[in-house]
């Protein structure tokens, strides 16, 4: 199978979780076969998608209102952007929104943007309302999910969706089987036989 | 140690402190003493050493193409078999007359043209257009098969190149295609190479084919065919035992009457793989030639026991006989050998395949053979398994073999090993011509495969505890010498077929370490150590400084596979050391000889990559060539003319842009010989192309670079903020710059960070620096985890990231971070390495506008606009979000009257035509009229079709480094009808104009 590097940013006040989320995408199931990584700020993880291999470069940002103008040089080259918000911080969710024009304005083109309700294990003192922020997210037609980091929900769901998001590459390895599958054939039909 | 040898003296006391690798080397070496004496009558060999040692080894490449089997046919023998011929091995012959048969850009239908009229096995290797991929094209026997060539799909993985479905995989094609002449492994047969190349018997000869390219197969070279009745067999031989046994038995008997026959050293060293596994020993004994990726053997090794694939088993098990000899070789050593064996050897002999090459890496000791039973009866015994063996092997052949007075040239059936060890330490008889760099490669590779043989050998046989004799203390062992161990013969054998079990298996790194071990008495060849001194000391003592440094070590040190081991083997290294210090004064010399030659197993893995890179660098030298002119050129117009650049960064980029215009060419170019498709897997081209650049235009220029960057810096002035900013940043808590929570570096670690800095600054290499740039990193999460437990993102890391950089107050870091910004190559932008380099180039803005930030908090608009420059300036290379340009994709879209547009993306190799773009969508879009269709390059207000035969890919990379971005595609459509302007031939340069 290919091995599709697929750069996606993180971005998100300090604070909501963003690193959390990674570090749970990443550690559960951890994967022996990639080399490890130095440290939280960038984590790579591998995940079968339909023919491919997805593997994730996952590169973090200081949610640091200072840090914010350095934002472009990591969001720039992604394939997709995980926004993050605090579920219980309207503030977060402002922020957020930010991010979203920004990333219309200066991102890249066909980035796919997924915004992630993080702390959704608070849901008790929630500031934001899940129907608001998914309305929000339908309107720029980005992925909408509530996790938890902390009780792995939703964390797997999150990176697969953008996986199906993610437009699949033409593979000429694959088609180039073609011939081989049609050498191939006659065993099924054998199989049918039997 | 070797020096003290006295050849010709065969008494000397053998053992005395010799490894058991010695052992067996003198074992060799009293081979070549004998034979000399029958050569010439004086030959005071003391003095010889050097020379012996070049030519031995020299004769060592390869399996040869002829063997004394064809002695059945007596014209044949007498009609050519020279030295010289006998010389050059099938590699030699292979690697001078590329021209021929590596046909890359030759189409299936003419591959069938030309091979049609070939003997069966004859053989071409093309690039498939469907399967974008190499593939071995073979001329089938006529009633083998419907077809009457077969295509065999070259795999290319990420170091090696193999036959899909094989499990062996080779250094590069040449080595790959020279295996499959001597084995078929998965192939209906062995490769036969036309007749003119095997039978050339001069370097002239194969020159003159070579020449001749692909039009040897239409010349009258290649149709006068010998009418000989040799077939393709005798290139199968050394692998096919079991035939050329049975075919030989006669002629074998007799060679042992002669007494002319010596062909059984290095079988008898390697043959001792139980029966599954015998012809991957086989291999070994034909070293360079059968080179096989160590790393890579074990799987097939398992594959074999396992499954007993028919492919490779064939041959032990169609002569079961055969192969139960294998064993029995091995074991029917020493004493119990002597007694029993002359029959034995007749049979082994007979059995072994043809004449060999001499002894691997023989050595030209004196040593007189074997054993004298007399007072070192022990000694003999205390080896460890290859070389008792071989001793044992030596010793019957040397007491049996009448030592003929044999005319130097002119016995056919001698074998090789004497003839051609006798030229070399006679000067009247000076060694052959011969190709010096393929000598030079394969004998690395075949000193390499030694090397880890003997080495596990010896460490198997002697780690167990329970190994050695009793009597002899732990420390003994290091040092004995005439052998105070003493192994039971029992021991010993159980001992050898271990080891060939274990040979090149893929746990051999750890094998690997312990051979400084067991063989501490052995120093090493005394030329290997200077060397191996300076670069072991300097990893010991500085880890971070000696990369650079071993760039220029020719040997083989610096591959990158040992840059990816270092870090263990180093640890193991150290360890060792420390475990044996008190063993003996002696040892650490000896153990670095036994590294040395460890890592020069590791090398010979990644030899081609080092070898296209040096190769590479000779070339950008050599002003003669067009591209050394170019690279020579530029480098000093930019050496004279660094001012001429507005900023710091403008040059740099004209610098990078100079690197991948070279990469381009070389791609495209017939400089390189042989060309590095194929010597270096497709999708690692650009990888050691890149290294190369490296070399030939960062090294060279690193000072000047620097020096015009820091003027840069003075002259406008930045130079002086930055240091402002700096000084001022440096008296920020951790605090005021953001951290929080983390503790930070204590000024100890912070002079640490300083140093690593202080070395990464050192380094030419951009990937370099940023591997430095990640230690830093690393070391800065551990001091923030330590003393936590936590886990820290982005969050925590840039502002201490900030924190330190400002401690450190180093300004001249910031031309550095500039440098790898700019000159890193873009495939690694994405990764880990262009992810901390973000983080530092952000860091560093923060500082450099501190005052600013403290007075607005938020950069200057200034420094976004510079940022946000670079961005767009590094991301126009990759038009398509995360799918690499570098990784050879183009995306076409098919634009259709009716339906409008699709697209898809391809794999199109820089040296991919248009022609064969098209005819890969015609393909993919599946278009029933593909003769109406062409590739455009649509910009936004242009439109051209690109002609036949130039390389899309190619003309993207060039939009690409346009300092300038542009909106363009290529589209797959319909030719206009009446277009008159039909092939508009564009030139990469002129397709665009630049706004």
């Amino acid at each position: 199978m290919a091995i599709r590097e697929l750069k996606v940013c993180l971005l998100g006040d300090t604070g909501v979780g963003k690193s959390s989320i990674v570090c749970r995408f990443v550690q559960d199931h951890f994967d022996h076969n990639i080399s490890p990584t130095i440290g939280a700020s960038f984590l790579t993880k591998t995940v079968p998608c339909g023919s491919e291999l997805h593997k994730f470069l996952i590169w973090d940002t200081a949610g640091q209102e200072r840090f914010h103008s350095l934002a472009p040089m990591y969001y720039r080259g992604s394939a997709a952007a995980v926004i993050v918000y605090d579920i219980t911080k309207l503030d977060s969710f402002q922020t957020l929104k930010k991010w979203v024009k920004e990333l219309k304005e200066h991102g890249p083109e066909d980035i796919v943007v997924a915004i992630a309700g993080n702390k959704n294990d608070l849901g008790d003192i929630r500031e934001v309302p899940m129907k608001e922020a998914k309305e929000f997210a339908e309107s720029i037609a980005a992925i909408f999910i509530e996790t938890s980091a902390r009780n792995a929900v939703n964390v797997e769901e999150l990176f697969q969706k953008i996986s199906k998001q993610i437009p699949p590459l033409e593979n000429p390895e694959v088609d180039s089987n073609e011939s081989f599958k049609l050498t191939r054939q006659p065993t099924p039909s054998a199989r049918r036989c039997c | 140690m070797a020096s003290s040898r006295l050849p010709g003296n065969p008494q000397i006391g053998p053992m005395d402190r010799s490894g058991s690798f010695f052992k067996l080397i003198d074992t060799f070496a009293s081979e070549i003493g004998e034979l000399k004496k029958e050569m010439v009558q004086t030959s005071p060999a003391v003095n010889k050493e050097p020379m012996d040692i070049q030519g031995l080894e020299s004769e060592v490449c390869g399996v040869y193409l002829q063997s004394p089997h064809c002695g059945g046919v007596g014209g044949e023998r007498d009609s050519g078999y020279d030295s010289l011929r006998r010389r050059m091995s099938v590699l030699d012959r292979l690697t001078q007359t590329h021209p021929v048969w590596l046909l890359l850009s030759v189409s299936e239908e003419e591959a069938g043209r030309i091979l049609l009229k070939q003997p069966p096995g004859v053989f071409l290797v093309r690039k498939s257009v469907a399967l974008q991929r190499k593939v071995l094209s073979v001329r089938l026997k006529e009633d083998q098969s419907e077809t009457p060539i077969s295509h065999f799909p070259v795999r290319e993985s990420q170091y090696t190149f193999s036959l899909d479905g094989s499990g062996i995989s080779f250094a590069d094609l040449f080595r790959l295609v020279a295996f499959y002449c001597i084995s078929r492994d998965v192939l209906p047969f062995t490769l036969k190479l036309p007749e003119a190349i095997a039978s050339a018997k001069t370097q002239k000869d194969l020159e003159e084919v070579a020449q001749l390219g692909a039009g040897f197969w239409d010349s009258a070279l290649c149709s006068q065919r010998r009418t000989s009745p040799r077939p393709c067999r005798p290139l199968s031989r050394t692998l096919s035992p079991q035939r050329t046994n049975r075919n030989r038995e006669d002629e074998g008997s007799k060679q042992s009457h002669t007494g002319a026959h010596c062909d059984s050293a290095p079988p008898t060293l390697r043959s001792h793989a139980p029966p599954p596994s015998f012809c991957l020993e086989r291999r070994h004994s034909s070293g360079p030639l059968c080179f096989v990726n160590p790393l890579f053997l074990q799987t097939h090794h398992h594959h074999h026991c396992g499954e007993n694939s028919p492919s490779h088993a064939v041959k032990p098990d169609d002569n079961p006989e055969d192969a139960e000899k294998a064993p029995m070789k091995l074991t029917g050593n020493s004493q119990e050998s002597d007694k029993h064996t002359d029959k034995t050897k007749v049979n082994r002999k007979s059995c072994s395949p043809p004449p060999r090459p001499p002894p691997p890496r023989s050595m030209p000791h004196r040593r007189p053979a074997p054993p004298p039973p007399g007072p070192p009866a022990p000694s003999t015994r205390p080896k460890s398994m290859p070389e008792t063996v071989a001793v044992a092997t030596r010793k019957q052949q040397s007491s049996k073999r009448p030592a003929p007075a044999r005319p130097p040239m002119g016995a056919k059936q001698s074998s090789p090993s004497k003839t051609a060890s006798s030229p070399i330490p006679v000067p009247s008889n000076p060694p052959p011509p011969r190709p010096k760099k393929p000598d030079l490669e394969s004998h690395r590779c075949h000193i390499a495969l030694d090397d880890e043989t003997f080495a596990q050998a010896l460490s198997r046989a002697k780690l167990p505890p329970c190994q050695p004799p009793p009597s002899v203390p732990a420390d003994g062992l290091l040092e004995n010498n005439a052998g105070s161990v003493s192994i039971p013969n029992e021991r010993g054998r159980q001992r050898l077929s271990d080891m060939s079990m274990s040979t090149s298996s893929s746990d051999s790194l750890e094998y690997s370490q312990s051979p400084g071990f067991s063989l501490g008495l052995a120093p090493s060849p005394p030329r290997h150590l200077n060397h191996q001194d300076t670069v072991e000391d300097s990893s010991e003592d500085d880890e971070d400084g000696e990369e650079e440094e071993e760039e220029d070590y020719g040997v083989g040190l610096e591959t990158d596979l040992e840059m990816r081991l270092r870090t263990s083997f180093k640890a193991r290294r150290r360890k060792v050391g420390v475990s044996l210090s008190g063993g003996s004064f002696i040892l650490p010399r000896a153990l670095k000889g036994r590294f040395r030659k460890v890592s020069g197993m590791l090398s010979s893995l990644m030899t081609p990559e080092r070898r296209a890179v040096k190769r590479i660098a000779e070339l950008s030298r050599d002003k003669s060539s067009y591209f050394g002119s170019l690279v020579q050129d530029y480098i000093s117009f930019v050496q004279e003319n660094r001012g001429c650049h507005t900023s710091g960064m403008d040059f740099l980029q004209t610098l990078r842009q100079f690197m991948t215009q070279m990469k381009a060419y070389l791609r495209q170019s017939s400089e390189m010989d042989p060309p590095i498709e194929s010597l270096i897997p497709e999708d690692q081209i650009d990888q050691v192309l890149e290294k190369a650049m490296h070399k030939c235009v960062l090294k060279p220029l690193k000072s000047v670079i620097e020096v015009a960057l820091h003027d840069f810096q003075v002259n406008s002035g930045a130079w002086q903020r930055l240091k402002e900013n700096l000084a001022m940043a440096k008296t920020k808590g951790p605090h005021e710059l953001g951290v929080d929570g983390a503790v930070p570096p204590d000024p100890m670690a912070i002079e640490k960070i300083r140093h690593k800095f202080l070395n990464m600054r050192k380094m030419y290499s951009p990937e370099k620096k940023v591997s430095l740039l990640l230690r830093v990193c690393k070391l800065i999460y551990t001091i923030m985890q330590d003393n936590s437990g936590r886990m820290y993102g982005a969050d925590d890391f840039l502002p201490m990231l900030t924190y330190v950089v400002a401690q450190c107050d180093m300004p001249q870091l910031d031309t550095d971070i500039q440098y790898m910004m700019e000159l890193l190559d873009p495939s690694l932008l994405q990764g880990e390495g262009g992810y901390y380099l973000t983080s530092a180039y952000g860091a560093m803005s923060l500082i450099k506008n501190f005052q600013e930030e403290q007075a607005a908090r938020v950069l200057s608009s200034e420094a976004r606009n510079t940022l946000h420059q670079w961005h767009r300036r590094r991301t126009t290379q990759r038009s398509v979000p995360s799918v690499d340009d570098f990784q050879n994709y183009l995306r076409v879209a098919l634009q259709e009257v009716d339906t409008g547009c699709t697209a898809k993306t391809l794999i199109v190799h820089s040296y991919t035509t248009t022609e064969e773009v098209c005819s890969v969508c015609a393909y993919k879009f599946k278009i029933p009229d593909p003769e109406n269709y062409a590739l455009f390059l649509i910009t936004e207000d242009t439109s051209q079709q690109l002609a036949p035969d130039t390389h899309p890919q190619r003309i993207k990379a060039e939009l690409h480094s346009r300092p300038q971005a542009h909106i363009f595609h290529f589209v797959y459509r319909k030719v206009p009808n009446l277009n008159l302007c039909i092939p508009a031939v564009i030139h990469n340069g002129n397709c665009l104009q630049v706004k």
